[in-house]
């Protein structure tokens, strides 16, 4: 479904992504840790070419990144959720939901409205449909944005820090979501801290450092015995609360 | 002596009238024709295309930099020099939707920047194009940004109009010269005229100021 081969990209100088290899089949959940600055945000955000790259190889269901040309085409099959919610303040929450199917995938109106409905239900905002962004909490809007990208029907699911900006007590609603989702099927890429989503439903952990993986293991494996030196270090931070 | 004055001047309605007439035709024709023109001019402006951008800019500050008196005279009597032979009255629609082109795309150019880039990532994530990204999320909410500046330069426009009658244009202010002719009180003439652009102005000064505290509202 993803699939990274040495794949390089550098900011000017910076070498922020360093050789990436790595392959996420079809139904599974890779999580993404490591810290600030690793480039984890980067590497996600390549799979749906919001970032460029200047070096190897990226498919995303079965497009190569290379071309450029089919882009939109990809992204409406790979739904991105950000840090920062980025809802459109002018519009309702059923409105952000349906805004792109119908526009993009030109779905009838109300074929759209009965979809970000069954959405806005299904992620626990029944009741919130008419309410713009600014009158919801954080974890609402998150909630919100989640639905926006599912609305599409995305075959692929990529989370940029979902729960960093939120208040403690809105995260579990938002990673409850991601939980659910994450056994339904979907492939689903999490840039995240958030170790327990991560023990509970992924198939994978990565650590990246410098720009690099340096450790990629099934989640048992990747707290009780990581191999790394730095993923040792940057665990023992993470985990000691 | 000033009720006399004052009759007199009254007397000349139709001529105010007129003169009014011809003032709002300028205003309302050469802001809808700059409305539609400046938007242009913002969003190439404001656009990914840098060649493209900057040019517009460049023409935008010729124009923002140089006496609305003398693009009039431009309009008026260079034109027809290359062969642009135009009425008083389109030369004075002409100059006037330029400058407010130009003024209004620099407004619109800020709105536009002013749109959190999250915003068109979010767009272009769900797969939208360029342009949809602008319709949809980008512009109407850039307008919603710039509305009060944009209702402020529609007043300034109105008050422009008053220098094409340097052309011979018989606008309000045109036809307090005609009239102070005749009746020889300028400041009276003159005040009259003042409150008749008052009239015209000031709804939108008022709509201006409510509009600024609603856009205090948060919208993000």
């Amino acid at each position: 479904m993803i699939e990274f081969s040495s794949l390089n990209k550098w900011f000017g100088q910076l070498h922020v992504l360093n050789d990436i290899n790595l392959k996420v089949e079809k139904g599974q959940v890779v999580v993404v840790c490591g810290p600030s600055g690793s480039g984890k945000s980067t590497l996600i955000r390549c799979v749906n070419g919001l970032e460029p790259f200047q070096q190897g190889r990226l498919v995303v269901d079965g497009t190569d990144l290379k071309d450029g040309a089919a882009l939109r085409h990809l992204r409406m099959e790979v739904g991105f959720v950000f840090q920062s919610f980025n809802l459109y303040p002018h519009k309702t929450a059923l409105e952000n939901v349906t805004l792109a199917p119908i526009h993009v995938r030109k779905l009838p109106r109300a074929e759209a409205e009965a979809r970000g409905r069954a959405l806005l239900e299904k992620v626990g905002l029944g009741d919130r449909m008419g309410n713009y962004p600014h009158q919801l909490s954080g974890g609402q809007q998150q909630r919100v944005a989640i639905a926006r990208a599912l609305c599409m029907q995305p075959k692929i699911m990529l989370f940029d820090e979902p729960t960093s900006a939120l208040d403690p007590e809105m995260i579990n609603e938002v990673l409850e979501v991601m939980v659910t989702l994450a056994r339904e099927g979907m492939t689903m890429m999490v840039v995240t801290h958030e170790m327990g989503f991560a023990r509970k439903v992924a198939d994978r952990v990565i650590f990246m450092d410098n720009g690099a993986i340096v450790e990629e293991a099934p989640p048992e494996q990747f707290f009780t015995a990581p191999q790394n030196e730095r993923t040792r270090d940057f665990l023992s931070k993470v985990l000691q609360h | 002596m000033f009720w006399i004055h004052l009759d007199r001047v009254m007397g000349y309605w139709p001529v105010l009238l007129k003169g009014i007439g011809m003032t709002l035709a300028l205003s309302v024709l050469s802001l809808l024709i700059g409305v539609v023109i400046g938007f242009a001019f913002g969003i190439l402006r404001a656009g990914p295309n840098r060649a493209l951008s900057r040019v517009v800019g460049l023409y935008i500050d010729f124009f923002r930099g140089t006496p609305f008196l003398v693009q009039v005279f431009i309009a008026y009597f260079v034109l027809p020099a290359v062969g642009i032979e135009l009425s008083a009255f389109a030369a004075g629609v002409v100059a006037l939707s330029n400058a407010a082109a130009c003024f209004i795309g620099e407004i619109v150019a800020s709105g536009i920047q002013a749109v959190p880039p999250g915003q068109s990532e979010a767009a272009a994530a769900t797969g939208m194009s360029r342009a949809q990204a602008l319709r949809l999320v980008v512009l109407p909410q850039a307008v919603r940004i710039i509305t009060p500046s944009l209702v402020g330069q529609f007043v300034l426009l109105i008050k422009d109009s008053s220098v094409v009658s340097a052309i011979g244009l018989l606008d309000l202010t045109r036809s307090g010269w005609m009239i102070v002719q005749s009746v020889p009180n300028g400041l009276l003439v003159f005040a009259i005229v003042g409150i008749g652009y008052f009239i015209i102005c000031y709804p939108l000064i008022w709509l201006s100021r409510r509009m600024e505290g609603r856009s205090q509202a948060p919208i993000l």
